[in-house]
């Protein structure tokens, strides 16, 4: 039984990150029908931000905020140097034109940073555990699970009650409608990219912790992971992103957890299919949204 | 007309000048980007340097220079295969190869098609040269010699239970298993066995495994490397297990020390420290003078290994070697003293016999361990992942 709910507090802590990350792709996705296959390295940046931080002698608690500063900015230039010039072309070209961006700053981060990983001093603090009721939980995974749940928290709040956030909701659900509404698309295209930016450095903060490196192509499984979260819990629907996250990450840490060690060297495959039966079932994903007018065919 | 003439004329000083300089050309088709090029790059940088060295000296013999002609692989098969073929077309006459097996082995067809001689950079797989074949030498004490090294380590230190993590996306990953059969060999027990995947985050659901296991394994061995290995041993830690942890020569990086408490006491194995008076301590000092900064990973000095493998080939082979010539020669190589230790290929498959090195992370240093002998009876045969 222990054995089980310390496994759970496990899958709520990488089922968090990944709703984090999936949520990143959605809130953009939702407005621009872009997924930004470069929101990977938003999280390299904050990495690298982390670490010259360290290296100048900047303690982690100022480290942090200087790091989510970081990929949200980087976010929003992102959008007004590379996706603001194609917005209104075909989804095909955003894509490729996101790929292009992920990979022209893995270029440049190989080139005038180091090909190398590079180290990032994290606080022992963070590295340790605590016991809690007979359990020894490691820090970081109690830090991922709290700082998803704030996230999400003012996430809901801003989306529910701040203009910004209703302005958002709006052009969500028809942009066109929403423009003529009053809606400036420049604002609420910029926000969004800001609060992904947002989301990707507090991510990039809980993986790097966990790995203590960083390095060129780190974004690269983090965004795959995102975007597999993202399509299984529904494209565009931000409570979909946050559900398909948490169930991808039960579905990692249960398969390694208690698939029999025989049939561990399949975990990912079974994994895998376990996410293609789900969207079998349910094509749209967990939580569709409500304007993707994707139909089974 | 007179145009035509001077190029006419341009053009055969420049002919006569390829044909008749004396240059061996080395291809290089390895990593400059891409996940092994933590591994191939440091090697180039070594590899260089003794090139610079020989050249400066007159070239190899005093007669012939070296010549590198580099392709990047992106630490990619396919590409490594491509590399290799232009390469080759360009007239290399011996072929450097990237560092792990997998990409390596990618350019087994065009290595023996062409006879050309090929080195990877760092792999150290035994399997690289069995499947590769007669053309194909690796530059690195073996997965299974240097497992053999850490299980008697372990076994001499009174660690008697093992649990291993391997992954089987990759030669080297599953060094592990070779720990595994030494440990059973000695005497001791494995008590456990897990897989992860390349590029695996989270390791939480195995560390948790092991934490919960009564009695606790005395050790755990893995060749996990970055950015795996840090996230391993960190949740290992986390979940509260205490265990003597054993990696291999992939965390031989910056990385690994900077790890803090979590790694503290990490054993493993490389191929070579700079022991007072040594060839890696003369090493480390011509890296410092020419790169100015210090050598921060054995896979400098393994690759001014590459360079003076290359040189006693040639040396023994003689100035007009095909490259036909260069790999027999290659081959039977004997005591090359390279920065690392000798080197010996003679009586080999094409991995060569070389000093392996323990090293123990203390506080974040480099403690030296030993640098035992293996014993030659319990050393495990490749085996096929």
């Amino acid at each position: 039984m222990d054995l089980f709910l310390q496994q759970t507090v496990n899958a709520f802590a990488l089922g968090g990150t990944y709703a984090l990350l999936a949520l990143g792709l959605a809130v953009v996705f939702s407005i621009m029908g872009l997924i930004n296959f470069a929101h990977g390295e938003l999280m390299t940046i904050a990495g690298y931000t982390l670490m010259y931080c360290g290296l100048a002698g900047i303690s982690f608690v100022f480290a942090v905020p200087l790091a989510l500063l970081a990929s949200m900015l980087a976010a929003v230039l992102m959008e007004r140097i590379a996706f603001r010039p194609v917005r209104n072309s075909s989804g095909a070209t955003m894509l490729v034109t996101s790929f292009a961006v992920a990979m022209i700053l893995q270029v440049l981060f190989q080139n005038f940073i180091s090909v190398r990983s590079q180290a990032v001093n994290i606080p022992d603090v963070i590295s340790g555990s605590i016991l809690i009721g007979g359990m020894v939980i490691g820090t970081n995974k109690l830090l991922a699970i709290v700082s998803t749940i704030v996230m999400l928290v003012l996430l809901d709040r801003f989306l529910s009650k701040q203009k910004y956030g209703i302005a958002m909701r709006a052009a969500a659900e028809d942009f066109a409608v929403a423009r003529l509404m009053g809606i400036r698309a420049n604002t609420v295209i910029a926000g969004a990219f800001a609060i992904s930016g947002l989301l990707a450095g507090v991510a990039a903060i809980l993986w790097v912790s966990q790995r203590a490196s960083v390095d060129p192509l780190m974004g690269f499984t983090p965004v795959l992971k995102a975007f597999i979260a993202a399509i299984l819990g529904g494209l565009g629907s931000l409570r979909g992103a946050v559900a398909g996250g948490f169930l991808l990450g039960f579905i990692e840490i249960y398969l390694a957890a208690f698939l029999p060690a025989e049939l561990q060297e399949f975990r990912d495959p079974i994994g895998l299919g376990i996410v293609v039966l789900v969207l079998v079932m349910r094509p749209n994903g967990l939580l569709p949204a409500a304007s993707l007018k994707a139909e089974k065919v | 007309m007179n145009k035509v003439i001077v190029a006419g004329a341009a053009l055969a000083v420049a002919m006569t000048g390829t044909t008749f300089a004396d240059t061996l050309k080395i291809g290089v088709a390895t990593s400059q980007t891409g996940g092994l090029a933590t591994y191939d790059g440091p090697v180039i940088e070594g590899l260089k340097l003794g090139v610079d060295e020989i050249n400066a000296a007159g070239g190899i013999g005093g007669t012939l220079i070296i010549e590198l002609v580099q392709k990047d692989v992106r630490s990619d098969a396919a590409q490594t295969a491509i590399a290799a073929q232009e390469l080759v077309d360009e007239g290399a006459k011996v072929l450097i190869l990237p560092c792990d097996a997998d990409p390596a082995l990618a350019a087994i067809s065009v290595v023996s098609s062409a006879e050309v001689p090929a080195i990877s950079t760092c792999a150290s797989s035994p399997t690289l040269p069995m499947i590769g074949g007669d053309y194909m030498f690796a530059n690195f004490p073996g997965d299974n010699v240097q497992a053999t090294v850490s299980a008697q380590w372990a076994y001499d230190q009174g660690l008697e239970t093992a649990y291993i993590v391997y992954s089987p996306d990759s030669q080297y990953t599953s060094m592990p298993l070779y720990f595994a059969d030494v440990m059973q060999a000695l005497g001791g027990e494995v008590i456990g066995k897990d897989t992860y995947t390349l590029g695996q985050q989270d390791f939480s659901a195995i560390a948790t495994r092991i934490a919960n296991m009564d009695p606790q394994p005395d050790v755990v061995m893995t060749s996990a490397y970055e950015p795996d290995f840090p996230s391993f041993i960190k949740a290992l830690r986390a979940a509260g297990v205490t265990s003597q942890v054993i990696g291999s020569d992939g965390i031989d990086s910056p990385t690994t020390f900077a790890i803090g408490a979590a790694a503290d006491q990490l054993v493993f194995t490389t191929a070579g420290h700079p022991t007072e008076n040594s060839s890696m301590a003369a090493f480390d000092a011509k890296y410092e003078a020419t790169y100015g900064k210090e050598s921060q990973t054995v896979f400098n000095a393994i690759g001014y290994d590459l360079a003076k493998v290359i040189e006693a080939a040639s040396l023994a082979a003689g100035p007009d070697a095909d490259s036909k010539a260069l790999r027999d020669a290659i081959a039977n190589l004997e005591n090359v003293q390279g920065a690392t230790s000798l080197i010996t290929y003679k009586g080999t498959n094409g991995m060569p016999v070389r000093e392996v090195t323990l090293i123990g992370v203390t506080n974040g240093e480099r403690k030296l361990i030993g640098q035992p002998s293996p014993n030659p009876a319990i050393i495990p045969a490749p085996r096929m992942q």
